[in-house]
């Protein structure tokens, strides 16, 4: 069990592919600063790897102006839900 | 870059040392300039450190960068053997720290890789 | 050699190291491959079994024929070769990434294993200190 944080966005597609191969079943994939543009609908092709396991940092999602444009699919989850996420998972990876 | 901050003078030659008496241009070394370095921490070379220096210019010339301690200890042993490999052997010929004193003699830069 | 550069098989166990240092940026563009093996240099200094896994990018750090740049800039290929006196000698290198080259391990300066995304994601999960550059 893995918590994956990404920070940059969807142009960075080596990254996402990357990310995607160490991405395992039980995993977690959290997105963070500009890879919260990874969570807009027409982004989800970049997603698509990682079964909807996937939330998204609100704080960083409403200060791009995004709040009310995210898929359904991923997940909104605050400050408290990231730390919260952090201690669920043993181990946790920054792919940048 | 690195800066220099004294010089000794070898065979009529300025020779210009960084801070902590590294030589500032690799090119300026000679066998005297690691005579004179060694003579100014008042140790005489032997055949025995000279043949440690030059498994250390041979590790900079193959892989651009001196060797932290145990790199140092498995270059040694390749090129020498196994009794001369081996930190004991190292500490003997160079006390305090056989990768700095060496690389410092040799006329290579500062180990980066050991603290 | 042939052995190293074979696929790891479904049901190899992968044992943890200390420290696993994934690089996935190309040489000369950038110092990210340089301080990742600079971290992987220093850990293998004082005694910790590291591995590197090159994903993306970062397989052109093991392309064969590198040299320094046109201003003489020094690149990654020495400290690359200079990394079995370091004693870190497992080499994981993502098969997709270097097929995506249009590479072979035949392309390469070093014997490394490769990985598909299953044993790729096999490592990454046995390791509990990863760093990622």
């Amino acid at each position: 069990m893995m918590l994956h944080l990404l920070n940059r966005s969807p142009q960075f597609d080596g990254l996402y592919w990357d990310l995607s191969e160490a991405f395992g079943a039980d995993d977690h994939l959290l997105l963070i600063e500009d890879a919260c543009y990874a969570a807009l609908p027409a982004a989800a092709a970049s997603l698509a790897a990682f079964g909807g396991r996937v939330s998204v940092l609100s704080e960083d999602a409403e200060s791009r102006g995004l709040l009310g444009r995210l898929s359904d699919d991923v997940a909104l989850v605050d400050m408290a839900g990231f730390v919260a996420l952090t201690a669920t998972f043993p181990h946790s990876l920054s792919w940048f | 870059m690195t800066t220099m901050a004294r010089t000794i003078t070898v065979e009529g030659r300025e020779i210009a040392l960084d801070p902590e008496g590294y030589l500032v241009s690799l090119a300026d070394w000679t066998p005297a300039v690691a005579e004179a370095l060694a003579s100014e921490e008042g140790r005489a070379l032997s055949a025995a450190h000279w043949e440690v220096l030059t498994v250390l210019r041979d590790f900079y010339q193959r892989y651009e960068a001196a060797p932290a301690m145990r790199p140092l200890v498995k270059a040694v042993r390749q090129a020498l053997g196994e009794e001369k490999g081996s930190s004991i052997y190292l500490m003997r010929l160079f006390p305090e720290s056989p990768a700095k004193v060496g690389a410092r003699l040799a006329g290579l830069p500062k180990p980066t890789n050991c603290l | 050699m042939q052995d190293d550069e074979a696929a790891l098989a479904a049901d190899t166990p992968i044992a943890p190291l200390d420290l696993l240092v994934i690089l996935r940026h190309p040489p000369h563009g950038s110092s990210w491959l340089r301080e990742g093996v600079d971290v992987a240099l220093v850990a293998a200094a004082f005694g910790q079994s590291v591995g590197l896994l090159f994903q993306g990018d970062g397989v052109f750090a093991l392309v064969e024929g590198q040299r320094a740049g046109p201003l003489g800039q020094k690149g990654t290929h020495a400290q690359l070769a200079m990394l079995e006196m370091y004693d870190i000698e497992r080499l994981w290198v993502s098969a997709s990434a270097l097929r995506a080259r249009g590479l072979t391990p035949a392309d390469l300066m070093l014997p490394v294993q490769l990985l598909e995304a299953d044993a790729l994601e096999r490592l990454v999960h046995a390791q509990p200190h990863t760093l990622l550059f």
